[in-house]
Parts: structure tokens; sequence; C-alpha cells
């Protein structure tokens, strides 16, 4: 474990607009396992900007979830897909345009000697419209809401509990695909 | 006629689109950059009351919603014709050096830097902020992000979050500043002089110590000669939470200068059938097409017209970086697109001196955070400098304050003709007969681009796939022939 983080401390980040429609999957995702699974060595946060901002949010956790909105070619709203840094696809929010890609700022952090997470575990959940002003989802991805609620739940309660490592998990979660 | 696409542009927030179609000899024929999706938040704004304005626009984008929470904060004060008490004023102006100084470093350092320091034409990999702290050290790197991450901090300290701002209510502010916290500002403000001091060193060592640099900048396919708009103090000095909207000539004359109630009067929006960002113009010269000149209807709303427009800087080492800059450049006005970086770095020592000036003032720890709102509400402007470009609220509201309409300028709005026409230029310039259109080649028209630190979030944004960029060679008929996938 690096120097300087507490052990099994583990952040939970919700990327997204909750006035953009289904891009705010991320953020009302996190806000609700903030009730349903806490814990004192759990914090739950909401952002949406990522790139440089998101070195500040992550540093000195050992374990850091993304739960993001994705967008890709052939997927169903509310599929819901499971990424490493090593195996990234470009989700809606990590990376900024205005400033460095997720995977940079990562990159930069190590370089600079930040302290960042050991692991990192990407949950990107599959929307249709995130183009217009709305606080509900698409009737297609609110159809899907608790089921993906659900599967996420279950995924990530033994880690965000402290009974396995996220490393287990994502072991755990790749052989599974 | 031949086609590149360009979709979408690296390292800017937005999605955006350039389309270059070329002739049959290989030379440019004419470049249309594309906002394709459409903005509708002025929408989202009606029916909501006119206090709650200010927390709801700092949603529209995470990149400038300090800008925005200032400008409808501005706009609800007119709403309820109401001027906020001094210790108010000084308290918002406070925040907004704080969100100037993150936004200018992060793009100083991020975006532009890599172009020069790396190297307008070096390998993709190697020109981004991986590669400029390869060449200026990891000590520069970390203090990058340190001052970045300090103004960061104090937005967060005076408006609750540095994204969601909380700061700003009609008539004045939520929360004032105690003695230790205007203590700690204090000290990190004279960190950001130093740092903004450093910056501008940077560059002059870089950028003006490297004589193919400046011939770029000055005599690169990179200049368009067309108007400048900034806000200014009643001194012409730049300013960017308060003051007047001055326009200046290409030559360096005063067109216009006028209050945010007057905004109309001067400027009109023109709607292009293949984009849904509209153009703004000067209503008294007219639209006479994507062309610069004095004749020309064009204005830019960016740091270079800032300075463009303004007298002077209103502090004293931000004025003589004001004066070397101009020196340098053979006077005022100046046309060159790229130098628009260096202005961004006058204006980040201005934040910076403006900053340590608001803390330092007795005021600033006052107690009169709002004055009371007995007018009946109506309608209401609100004009401040965003980075990226002169930023109007406007509000109509029923007698109870309720928003029935609203309009919103961004600032980059204000630059759609200008990048559309430094985009051509740039295009025009380096691609030609027998040239091959290398990724070189194509940075550097981005370069005309990436100068105004458009931003495009306010119409919602995505990155399609896994690529950062995708060009397509298309031949005449349009079928692709070639893609080259970037990053």
């Amino acid at each position: 474990m690096k120097e300087g983080i507490q052990k099994g401390k583990t952040l939970v980040l919700g990327m997204g607009n909750e006035i953009l429609m289904d891009d705010g999957i991320g953020p009302r995702l996190a806000n609700r396992f903030k009730s349903s699974l806490p814990h004192p060595g759990t914090t739950y946060e909401t952002a949406w900007v990522g790139g440089l901002e998101i070195l500040e949010y992550i540093q000195g956790f050992q374990y850091v979830i993304f739960i993001d909105g994705i967008k890709t070619k052939n997927g169903m709203p509310g599929d819901v897909y499971y990424f490493t840094p090593e195996d990234y696809k470009e989700t809606l929010h990590l990376s900024n345009l205005h400033d460095v890609s997720f995977l940079t700022a990562v990159e930069l952090g190590e370089s600079l000697g930040y302290q960042l997470p050991e692991s990192i575990l990407i949950i990107a959940v599959e929307i249709e419209e995130d183009t217009v002003f709305g606080t509900n989802f698409t009737p297609n991805l609110s159809k899907r809401y608790n089921e993906i609620y659900q599967e996420i739940y279950q995924i990530i309660k033994p880690v965000v509990q402290h009974k396995i490592t996220l490393d287990q998990l994502i072991v755990k979660t790749s052989l599974e695909k | 006629m031949k086609q590149i696409t360009i979709d979408p542009i690296t390292r800017l927030e937005g999605h955006g689109k350039i389309e270059i179609f070329l002739k049959d000899d290989g030379d440019v024929e004419n470049v249309y950059f594309q906002v394709p999706e459409l903005r509708g938040f002025e929408k989202f704004l009606e029916g909501r009351c006119v206090e709650e304005a200010s927390q709801i626009v700092t949603k529209i984008c995470g990149v400038c919603p300090g800008c925005h929470h200032m400008a409808s904060g501005k706009a609800a004060d007119a709403v309820y014709g109401v001027e906020p008490p001094p210790t108010a004023k000084k308290i918002r102006e406070l925040f907004y050096m704080a969100h100037f100084i993150h936004s200018h470093i992060a793009h100083f350092y991020a975006l532009a830097a890599p172009d020069f320091v790396v190297g307008p034409t070096a390998p993709a990999g190697e020109r981004n902020v991986l590669g400029l702290i390869a060449k200026v050290g990891v000590e520069t790197g970390t203090e990058v992000l340190k001052q970045r991450r300090i103004a960061q901090e104090i937005q967060a300290l005076l408006a609750g979050h540095q994204t969601h701002n909380v700061l700003v209510i009609p008539g004045g502010v939520r929360k004032g500043v105690t003695e230790e916290q205007r203590a700690d500002i204090e000290e990190k403000s004279k960190g950001f002089i130093e740092f903004s001091e450093f910056s501008l060193k940077l560059f002059e060592d870089v950028v003006l110590g490297n004589k193919e640099y400046v011939d770029i900048i000055l005599n690169g396919p990179y200049s368009l000669k067309i108007h400048s708009m900034g806000l200014v103090d009643e001194n012409n000095k730049v300013n960017f939470y308060d003051g007047k909207v001055r326009v200046v000539d290409t030559e360096g004359k005063e067109l216009c200068k006028y209050t945010e109630n007057e905004y109309r009067e001067y400027i009109a929006e023109r709607v292009e059938p293949w984009s849904y960002l509209k153009f703004p113009y000067l209503k008294k010269i007219g639209w006479k097409g994507f062309v610069d000149g004095q004749d020309s209807g064009v204005y830019h709303a960016t740091p270079l017209s800032r300075l463009n427009a303004a007298d002077g800087m209103a502090t004293p080492l931000a004025q003589k970086e004001y004066e070397k800059m101009y020196e340098t450049l053979g006077g005022k006005p100046v046309h060159a697109t790229l130098a628009m970086h260096w202005a961004r770095l006058v204006e980040l020592l201005y934040c910076a001196e403006r900053s340590l000036e608001l803390v330092t003032d007795p005021d600033i720890t006052g107690k009169e955070l709002r004055v009371p709102l007995n007018n009946k509400p109506d309608e209401g402007i609100g004009i401040v400098e965003a980075q990226r470009g002169t930023l109007t609220h406007h509000y109509w509201t029923d007698e109870k304050g309720i928003i029935t309409k609203a309009n919103i300028i961004v600032g980059t709005t204000n630059n759609n003709a200008a990048i559309c026409m430094s985009l051509k230029k740039a295009a025009q310039g380096l691609i030609k007969k027998g040239v091959e259109v290398s990724d070189g080649i194509l940075n550097m028209i981005e370069m005309a681009f990436r100068a105004y630190d458009p931003c495009f979030s306010c119409a919602t944004h995505r990155l399609p796939g896994d690529m950062p960029l995708v060009i397509n060679f298309r031949d005449k008929d349009g079928k692709v022939i070639r893609t080259v996938k970037r990053d």
C-alpha cells in the first residue's frame, strides 16, 4: 500500500450533470449508495468535470470507483460496463477536453508524486440523452434504473464495506465478463 | 471537391466539428466550424425564481460556472433594481479573480503551452501537458497544479463549492469573509502574483526567445483584422466584474461604449443554417459576411480584445506587462490571434494583483452583505467578462420574480464568426497543393482555434468513441479514402 494512504479508504465518485436528463445517472446512483451503503471508510462524492480536477478528488484514497455515463455505438440504455485504466474507454466526464484526458491526468499525477489510488474501477452506464435539459431520465433508462442500481449495488457492496479489496473485485468482475 | 473532417476537436470543451473543403487541386476552398448540438438552457430558466437562477446556471457548464453565477447574479440585482453594498461587490469580485486564475492557469499550461514548449509540429503523443512537464521540470508541474488547486479552494471557501457556487443572491452575497479567511487569501494572492510573473517569464524565454515562434505569431497565417470588445472601468482599464462594454475598431479607435441595458442597441445575432451557434455582430455596422477589415461587423471578445479595447490594466505589474506586450508586437491594437496566449498571462497577473488589492481592502470583512429587495421585479441584464469573452444574462420576470424569458450570450458565441475566419485563414495558409496534410499541420490549424479557448459546454457535449481525434479524407464524391485516428 502506498505511504500515507489509509487502508481501505474508498471513494465512490458519481460523475455527471443532474439537470441534463440521463447525464445525471452517476450522481443519482452515488447519492443513493451514500444512503444505502454507508461505511466509515467510504466516501461518496459527485462531480461533473474530469481532467485535472479529478486529481484533487482521488488523491489520498486507496480505491476509487467512478460511476459515469457513456454512449457507445450499439449499446442499449441501461447497459452497464466495467473498465479499469488499463482497458479504459472514454466515458462522458472523466476526461476534460478543456484541459487533459483522464489517463493523462492520472499519468501526470503519478509523475508529480500525487498519492493516487492503488486501484480504480470505472463503472459506465449506457445513456440515451444528455443534450436536453431536464431532471428526469428518458423512459428507456428510467425503466432499467432499479435494475442498474441493484446490479451495481451487488458489485460494489463488498468493496465499500471493506469485505474484499477493489483488486479482488476487478479480478472477479473481469473473470465474469 | 475533397473534404477533410476533424471530429471531435481535441483538448477543447464541447462538441464541435471543423470541415475543411479542398479544391480539386488541393488548395483550401472553404472552412466551416460547426456546433451541431442545440443549446437550450434559456428555456430551462423559464418558470424558475430569479433568486435561484444564479445557482441553476452554474450547472450549465463545469468549466466556467463562476462566470454564469456572476452574470446571473448581476441580472437578478437589476431585476430588483438594487445595487449590492460595497462589501458584497468586493467579495463577489474576489471570488471571481480566483475563478479566472484557475481557468487561465489550466488553459495556458494544459492547452496552449504544449504547442510552444514542446513544439507545434512535435508528435501528438508528446505535445501535451506531460511533454510540457518533461521540458520544464517536475517542480514547475507541481507548482501549476498547486496554484490551480489553491484558486479552486478559494472559490469553494467563498462560494460553498468550486463548481456549484452559491455565493451570489440578488442584492448581495450569502456570507462574508472572516479575518482568518482574509489573511489566508492574502498569502495565497501573493503566491498567485509570484506564479503569474513566473509564467510570463516562461513565455518570454520559451516563446519570445524563439525567433521561429515569434515569426509564427506575427507573420504566420494567424492574423485577423477585426474589432475588439471588452469590459472597462471608469478609467477605461480592463475590468472583469463591472463597467461598460467598449468596442474599438481595427485601428484602435472607440466605436462604442455601452452599459448593460443598451446591449441590444449595439449587438445583433445572425443565424446560419449549418450551425446551432449564433453569430453576433456589431449592429451599427451590420453583417457584411465572414470578412475582416474596418468595414466588417465581426468582432472578438477574448483576452487580446479586452486588452485592445482598454487603455491599460488597473494594476501596476500587469500594466508593465501590457506595455511590454504592445511594444514587442508593434503597438495597439494587435491582430495576431496567437498573442491571445500572451494577453491571457497579462490578465492572470492582473487577477492576482487585483485579488491582493481586494483582500487587503478593509471593506472585505464588512458585515453589510446585502440590501433588502423592496422593488417590484421585472427585467434585468447582467454583463461580466468570462474567460472566453463578454457574457450577458438578460431576464424578464413576472411580478413575483418568476422568469418568463431569458436570453444569454455566452463568451464563446461572441467569437463564433472570428473562429470560423481564423480557421479558414490558417487552413489556407497551411494546406497547399502537394503538401501532405500531416498531424503537425492539422495541429497548427487547431492552434488558430485553441487560442480563443472556446467552450461549447453551454451546448452540452459528449466524446463519441475512443479517439479524441478522427480525420477522414474524402474524395470529391464524399467517399472516405483515408482515416487517421490520433491519441
